[in-house]
């Protein structure tokens, strides 16, 4: 007799928004008990944390947050340079 | 209003793509009928014609260049998803939720928010007022449809205009913000548009504001020591000192910015030069600019004076042909047949 031990990882829906760079806004698909923390760090990788505000369902979230189905994330860094944009 | 007006930036988006995308097909036009000249041009050994040809291939690139990327920035632009009317009125509780208030403005159709006083070097620019002009969301692609205005302002210099390092006139610079913002405003994301422009107004960026924290207060004149702020100073390049425009000049010789003082003006054409494009002249010393002496390195006086002392020397002596006929007192005289 034989057993079968398959671990199937369940993904979920999320909407992501970045406001960094040249911006981002679309749905993703991200595995379950991902936390915001995990998911910065995936998506934003090698960015500072504290440099950004981060809210879920437009409130702010401990890091430790798990994200659940059909959350809507936002990333917008708090210093943005200005500039003249020169041709 | 403001679904109408984001409705009305997805058909702007795509006037604004076919005007592009036409000024990048008559960059290609001009590219192909010089790349037509140029291919002539070496066929036939006009070796000058071609590196003109080329001059101008080589400046025409920067503006094809510039030209794709507005092309393709707007051609890989996702299409628009217009928010529901439940986005809308949650972007604007969340306005209220994260800057305390917001002002509506039905007459004038604006949306603003007050950001608290920006502090930047411990430089003071007071509070600031962002004013969104909903009607204008539309015309995002021609203008900028929100204002900065200073509510205490503490300008630059003596240029009124600039009342933070990145805004002049009103008008933000968003710089690595510009994309981020656009898209915020193209979704109807108010909330993400007010932060990001927050962000920007409490950041300061040493490399390209429009007047640096270090010059904030304007530069003296070294002369009259009024404050000279922007691009109105001139730098002397003898006694290294900025100054006005009205304390500086340039020498009428090789163009170099001067001050005043450092210039010297030639007493016969009146213009201003620089110590190096001055000299004396040979005969009486004086100094003058270059360009008043002659090649012998007089100036016009004493050339005047050399050529006429030179025709005098030329000229014969009269006295000595010159006969008397008739004598004031009576006696004879031999007159010549």
């Amino acid at each position: 007799m034989f057993t079968f031990n398959l671990e199937r990882k369940i993904r979920m829906r999320i909407l992501f928004i970045n406001n960094d760079g040249s911006g981002f806004a679309d749905y993703l698909e991200i595995a379950e008990n991902t936390s915001v923390e995990q998911f910065f760090k995936i998506k934003m990788a090698g960015a500072d944390a504290s440099n950004y505000l981060i809210r879920v369902n437009r409130q702010p979230v401990p890091s430790v947050y798990i994200l659940q189905e059909n959350d809507r994330i936002t990333i917008t860094p708090t210093k943005i340079e200005g500039a003249v944009i020169r041709l | 209003m403001i679904m109408q007006s984001i409705y009305e930036i997805k058909k702007n988006r795509l006037h604004h793509l076919r005007n592009k995308f036409t000024e990048f097909i008559c960059q290609c036009n001009k590219a192909t009928k010089d790349s037509h000249l140029f291919y002539r041009a070496i066929n036939k050994d006009w070796l000058t014609a071609a590196e003109n040809i080329k001059t101008r291939l080589n400046r025409n690139l920067a503006e094809f260049t510039y030209h794709l990327q507005q092309f393709k920035y707007l051609a890989d632009s996702d299409e628009i998803k217009l928010p529901k009317f439940s986005d809308v009125f949650a972007e604007l509780s969340q306005i209220e939720q994260d800057f305390g208030e917001f002002r509506f403005d039905l007459n004038e159709k604006t949306i603003s928010v007050i950001t608290d006083p920006i502090i930047l070097n411990d430089i003071h620019f007071g509070a600031f007022e962002i004013r969104l002009c909903i009607e204008q969301i539309s015309q995002l692609y021609c203008e900028s449809p929100y204002i900065i205005i200073a509510l205490e302002p503490n300008c630059a210099g003596p240029d009124d205009s600039v009342t933070h390092p990145h805004v002049r006139s009103e008008k933000l610079c968003e710089g690595d913000g510009h994309i981020s913002i656009r898209k915020a405003l193209e979704q109807g994301r108010l909330s993400d548009f007010f932060t990001m422009v927050i962000s920007i107004l409490q950041t300061y960026n040493p490399d390209s504001p429009y007047v640096s924290l270090d010059e904030w207060t304007g530069i003296p004149c070294y002369d009259c020591d009024c404050i000279i702020g922007g691009d109105d100073h001139y730098f002397c390049e003898y006694c290294s000192q900025d100054f006005c425009p009205q304390c500086s000049t340039y020498c009428r010789i090789c163009d170099l910015t001067i001050c005043l003082g450092c210039s010297y003006e030639c007493p016969s054409c009146n213009e201003y030069a620089c110590p190096d494009c001055i000299t004396k002249c040979k005969d009486c010393e004086e100094t003058f600019c270059k360009d008043c002496l002659t090649e012998e390195g007089l100036c016009q006086n004493c050339e005047d004076n050399r050529k006429e002392n030179d025709n005098d020397q030329s000229k014969p002596n009269k006295t000595e042909t010159c006969i008397a006929i008739q004598p004031n007192s009576m006696g004879q005289v031999n007159i010549h047949a």
